[in-house]
């Protein structure tokens, strides 16, 4: 089942375990330069931190710029291959969200390859601001929270077990009542 | 409870020779001469390294040779050591601490203060332990360290801006996002005593007047960019180990809870445990505490998590004011220590005009508890008549109003009418006003924190004895002996004074954040392991202690060499001679005799004359070289 990283801004702290982790995941050193994932604070207007990582584009901006074809895309992951790459960091222009980047000690660009599966950042993260969910998954959250919105809802409190609790529901034909009586 | 520390006194073991140092130091000083316009690279050994740990302990070895040197803390010969330790960058819980250590222009005396968020990583990956200032730039500028490229850049552009401003346009000028940058408001180019250097928004150096020695220096700014590997002996086993920890960590029953409120959980405690300062410390609980505590911020106020580099706690709250007069402001915090210097013991119970006040200071960059506390004694001045309204610029000065104090926050640090003489703190404004003595709580001229002394005495011990004056940084032990303290004789108290005057520095060394351990209970003894596994040379915490203990003994020498004695290491007037008047230690104060003799215990187990002096061979100790 395919996966995809997504980011959660809101709750990001800044905190940049994520750029710790992945360095040594990937370089085996404490050097959050040496990352694939970058934290971006910025305030006071407008406010926001949020963790910039590749999203393994279907058509990669970085893939189609490539002078050298050193970019493919395999089992979903985009990557670079470091034989052809010449380093002209076309790519790190290229990408739309910047989630490219290189270092002078390493010999080509490098970009986040999910650890093959089990990406570090998101085990890491105390916020949860970085999550791992399958692709049928996406966009999920933000539908819930629509019809969570949906404001033509009836409530009724009711006690159970001794704990107060709230049901909401939409009452069928009410609606449609309501605007007849105000037409 | 009681912790017992190597004690000073007695043989010392001959030093074997220890195996290499492998990690934790580039063992490189980045040493800036203003007045010359020339930086230099400084060696220093590994024995050097060893002995001295890092952060605040470098700053006050480097501190202590420049002294003979020094006759002015604003004068161009004081020296600014900016000092992140060994353990910063990594990754490991609360990596983030840079220690800024000086001879204090609020104390005359040693000063330090540390400062969180990610400015000591990047210095440190800018391949530098430590980042000493001296001389003065001929115009205002700011220092640009790109990695191995050190630049003094004019900013005339800048002056009179505030911190958080002259931050963003110096990211912009500098076309990165990478960069961070240690600024100071106008209240530190205006050398107000207690001016702060503030980076990351809101993580300041607030304590011992920091931003004024930079502001001395022609500074506006230290702007740090660098991308070195860090030094580390076994990443490996640092990896496992700090898995492990965070795993720990984030299983305590309240680490969600921290997450939500921080240090704004403290309002709570303290005003419930009666030791909340209300009223310039007159009385210790606050009618209106519910109205300026963490739940309140959560419910009305809190917008995100702020944290520093590496940790997992995310203390830091966004706050937005949404309704009112004070709509749109917008600030990290308030912590703790805010909430209550300008909040309570104001009389202030709106939580939107603290807010406004903690951006105010960020930006103006001065500190939140010395503005607090001097507004606080100058309210109460007005309003028993020991000062009449002209006196105060006509500001009709009352508990609770809060357009006057932000206009006071506004005057001191641009120095205007009585803020110029609020500027020199809290010795200058008795120096202008000797009936002000007794309402000024402070130190050896530093202005208490927000912990009352007079409920516990271990506490007004550890406020007397705090090296850089009446700060709570060194030890906190009100908790403990409120819950404990009735059965506890003086030994007790003066012992737990010790351990946490020897552990809590320690973190200052290792440039680390102590909030794991003292919020979360995070095991002490795993900084020991962390520091093994870095530099590759096996530590127990006693160890580290030993080390901490030695570099307190170093502080004192350089304040005793400035006069400090015995009678600079007696809490407040207030807290000695006037009682408590609302809380459940309403009447209370500090005994005097029963305080001589804390003294005399403290002095004893510390290896001090009963003057409060380190014996002079200890001296001798500290006159090694670098190399």
């Amino acid at each position: 089942m395919p996966k995809r990283l997504t980011v959660v801004p809101e709750r990001c702290s800044g905190c940049r375990i994520c750029e710790s982790v992945c360095a040594l995941q990937h370089f085996g050193v404490n050097n959050p330069k040496k990352s694939a994932i970058r934290v971006i604070a910025l305030y006071p207007h407008p406010v926001i931190r949020m963790p910039v990582v590749c999203r393994q584009c279907a058509q990669p901006k970085c893939r189609e710029n490539c002078p050298t074809d050193a970019i493919t895309t395999e089992n979903g992951v985009v990557k670079i291959d470091p034989d052809r790459c010449i380093s002209c960091r076309q790519c790190v222009i290229s990408c739309p969200f910047g989630a490219i980047f290189f270092h002078d000690d390493i010999a080509v660009p490098f970009k986040c390859d999910l650890c093959g599966g089990h990406p570090q950042c998101v085990q890491h993260c105390p916020k949860g601001a970085l999550q791992f969910v399958p692709d049928h998954g996406l966009g999920e959250a933000n539908r819930l929270a629509s019809v969570l919105r949906y404001a033509h809802m009836s409530e009724v409190e009711y006690v159970e077990k001794g704990e107060r609790k709230k049901l909401r529901y939409a009452e069928i034909g009410r609606e449609q009542q309501r605007a007849a009586q105000e037409g | 409870m009681r912790r017992s520390v190597g004690s000073s006194s007695g043989p010392r073991k001959k030093a074997e020779p220890s195996p290499p140092v492998q990690g934790g130091y580039y063992f490189r000083i980045l040493w800036v001469d203003l007045t010359r316009g020339e930086s230099c690279v400084v060696p220093f050994s590994e024995r050097f390294a060893l002995k001295y740990v890092g952060g605040r302990g470098f700053g006050a070895k480097l501190l202590f040779d420049q002294l003979p040197r020094i006759a002015d803390p604003l004068g161009p010969e004081n020296i600014l050591v900016v000092a992140p330790g060994p353990l910063t960058g990594l990754y490991l819980p609360g990596a983030a601490k840079t220690a800024f250590a000086s001879l204090s222009p609020l104390t005359g005396y040693y000063g330090d203060s540390n400062m969180g968020g990610n400015f000591g990583t990047e210095l440190r990956q800018a391949g530098y332990d430590a980042l000493v200032i001296v001389g003065r730039a001929e115009k205002l500028s700011f220092l640009w360290i790109d990695g191995d490229e050190v630049q003094i850049v004019p900013a005339a552009h800048l002056a009179g801006k505030g911190a958080l401003e002259a931050e963003g346009l110096i990211r912009e000028a500098l076309q990165s996002q990478e960069v961070r940058i240690a600024a100071i408001g106008p209240a530190g180019e205006n050398l107000v005593r207690f001016a702060t250097i503030n980076c990351d928004w809101s993580r300041n150096a607030g304590r011992c007047g920091m931003g004024a020695v930079l502001g001395s220096k022609n500074l506006k700014a230290i702007a740090v960019r660098g991308g070195r590997d860090l030094p580390v002996a076994d990443v490996a086993a640092l990896r496992l180990l700090t898995d492990r920890s965070m795993r720990e960590l984030m299983a305590h029953p309240l680490f969600e809870f921290w997450q939500q409120q921080g240090l704004m959980s403290v309002v709570d405690y303290v005003n419930s445990a009666g030791v909340l300062p209300t009223r310039n410390y007159r009385e210790n609980v606050f009618d209106q505490a519910a109205q300026i505590d963490g739940f309140r911020m959560e419910q009305e106020y809190k917008i995100g998590d702020t944290a520093c580099f590496g940790c997992p706690m995310c203390c830091g709250n966004i706050c937005l004011v949404k309704n009112g007069k004070y709509k749109g402001t917008i600030t990290e915090g308030p912590e703790y220590e805010t909430a209550c210097m300008l909040g309570s013991n104001l009389g202030v119970g709106d939580f939107a005009a603290i807010l406004k006040g903690n951006q105010l200071c960020d930006e103006l960059g001065i500190d939140t508890i010395s503005s607090g506390n001097l507004i606080g004694a100058l309210i109460e001045a007005v309003q028993t008549g020991l000062l009449g309204a002209d006196e105060v610029d006509g500001l009709p000065l009352d508990w609770g109003a809060d357009d006057q104090i932000t206009a006071l926050l506004e005057k001191i640090a641009r120095r205007e009418g009585v803020g110029d003489i609020i500027a020199g703190g809290s010795r200058a404004v008795i120096e202008r006003w000797p009936q002000l003595a007794p309402l000024i709580v402070q130190v050896k001229g530093m202005e208490q924190s927000a912990y009352d002394g007079r409920a516990t005495i271990s506490m007004a011990l550890a406020y007397g004895t705090c090296d850089v004056g009446a700060h709570h940084n060194r030890a906190w032990t009100v908790g403990k002996e409120l819950e404990a303290g009735g059965r506890w004789t003086a030994e007790d108290r003066v012992d737990l004074v010790i351990y946490h005057q020897t552990i809590r520095p320690l973190f200052d060394m290792l440039g680390v954040c102590r909030l794991p351990w003292i919020e979360l209970g995070f095991d002490e003894n795993r900084y020991a392991e962390f520091y093994s596994v870095v530099t590759g040379v096996p530590h127990t915490l006693g160890d580290l202690l030993d080390r901490s203990r030695a570099i307190w003994d170093l502080t004192r020498l350089v304040s005793t060499s400035r006069g400090v004695s015995r009678k600079d290491d007696y809490p407040a007037p207030r807290m000695m001679e006037r009682p408590v008047e609302k809380g459940p230690y309403a009447g209370r104060v500090v005994n005097r005799a029963e305080y001589d003799e804390l003294l005399d215990l403290y002095y004893r187990k510390r290896g001090w004359s009963a003057d409060g002096i380190p014996p002079a061979a200890r001296a001798r100790e500290f006159g090694d070289p670098l190399g």
